[in-house]
């Protein structure tokens, strides 16, 4: 028996076994059995999340929007209809990846990630350099950063010296110049990113603590007056205020840093 | 057809990086979104893949900016080496990966074993 003989045998094999398993959950909806062809296909949740990996988002959370999009696909697919459940599958799960993509688009800060790297790769560079003598390889950069050569390629790339007089085309309207059309220093994009990492910190504070943050910063109260309507001391306030600060810094500081 | 870049590459794992920085490169001058270029990138490593696994030592990556509607046309077709191996699961998910993300997906087979592989992006009718 030949070898594509044999490899075309298995191949049927493997689909009437797969066929048997989607026929026996359709009739059943047993919970079990869904859960053995999850388990079974969770590759597959797997192989596609590492294909979008490197636009921002973690690969944790691309392999549970995948692997989410699997669960979903297992009760919506119908092997009646003579299609292998790995070609079902795949736009499925590419489809929802790529919505995630869309829905947090704005919270993908793709641009401060790029400068986040090339700090990155000067330290890394320093350091490689103190303890080997010569420069790194971008491959070397990689693997201390924990990133692909691909993103210290692209960024060393992004941060190429331009002169501020470079011509530029901005809105259809050419023969500007780049420092004409550069962002101010306070940009919108920025005032909204820090507003999202300001609220997304808000919401880690207690009750008590997010009374402090609307007397103090929003009414414009002072301490004694804030002491007052909390019902607890000045001193109190300022220790508190110290503390809810200080917690605000470090989680708006780990959001910006995780992005 | 307006542009043309082709480039010739060894089908080695070590080469994707720089066959996707020049992917990346060419979506950007062609004014795609940036998603846009990511997945076109992932489709060209994903073709350079099939046809590596397929048993090819080298592959020629064509880029081509239609005259009309815009976007990038891509070929990529596999040389030297042989082309024995049969499809596996991978492949299966590499294929439809392809046809989720690009348009206008064709296969060249020659006498059922896989040649080349064209697909399109940001083409508008």
């Amino acid at each position: 028996m030949s070898a594509e003989l044999r490899n075309q045998q298995a191949d049927e094999g493997a689909e009437e076994r797969e066929e048997e398993l989607f026929r026996r959950y359709r009739e059943t909806h047993d919970v079990a059995l869904r859960n053995e062809i999850v388990e079974k296909y969770l590759y597959i949740a797997a192989v596609l999340a590492k294909k979008f990996v490197g636009r921002g988002v973690d690969y944790d959370d691309l392999y549970q929007v995948a692997s989410l999009a699997l669960i979903k696909g297992v009760d919506r697919f119908d092997e009646r209809k003579g299609l292998r459940f790995s070609t079902f599958i795949t736009p499925t799960i590419t489809g929802e990846i790529k919505n995630y993509f869309r829905d947090r688009s704005r919270l993908v800060h793709l641009p401060r990630k790029v400068s986040e790297l090339r700090v990155g790769i000067k330290r890394a560079s320093e350091e490689f350099f103190a303890k080997n003598g010569r420069k790194p390889t971008a491959k070397e950069l990689a693997q201390a950063l924990g990133v692909s050569e691909e993103e210290i390629l692209r960024c060393s790339d992004a941060g190429g010296v331009v002169s501020l007089d470079t011509p530029v085309e901005h809105e259809g309207e050419e023969g500007m110049s780049l420092h004409e059309v550069l962002p101010a220093e306070n940009d919108i994009f920025e005032k909204v990113e820090d507003r999202d990492a300001l609220e997304s910190a808000l919401r880690t504070l207690t009750p008590q603590e997010r009374d402090l943050i609307r007397y103090r910063f929003v009414r414009e109260l002072s301490q004694m007056e804030t002491a007052k309507r909390m019902g607890v001391s000045q001193m109190n306030v300022s220790r508190m205020e110290r503390r809810v600060l200080q917690k605000l810094r470090e989680t708006m500081k780990r959001s910006m840093v995780e992005g | 057809m307006k542009e043309y870049l082709c480039l010739r590459v060894p089908l080695r794992r070590e080469m994707m990086t720089t066959v996707r920085l020049a992917t990346g490169g060419v979506c950007s001058a062609a004014a795609m979104s940036y998603d846009g270029g990511e997945d076109c990138k992932v489709c060209v490593t994903e073709s350079l893949l099939l046809l590596m696994r397929r048993g090819y030592s080298a592959a020629s990556v064509c880029f081509s900016a239609p005259e009309e509607g815009g976007g990038v046309r891509v070929c990529v077709t596999g040389s030297e080496g042989s082309c024995g191996q049969a499809a596996s699961d991978e492949d299966e998910i590499a294929l439809a990966l392809l046809n989720a993300l690009a348009e206008d997906v064709t296969m060249d087979r020659d006498g059922g074993a896989l040649k080349a592989i064209a697909f399109a992006f940001g083409q508008q009718a």
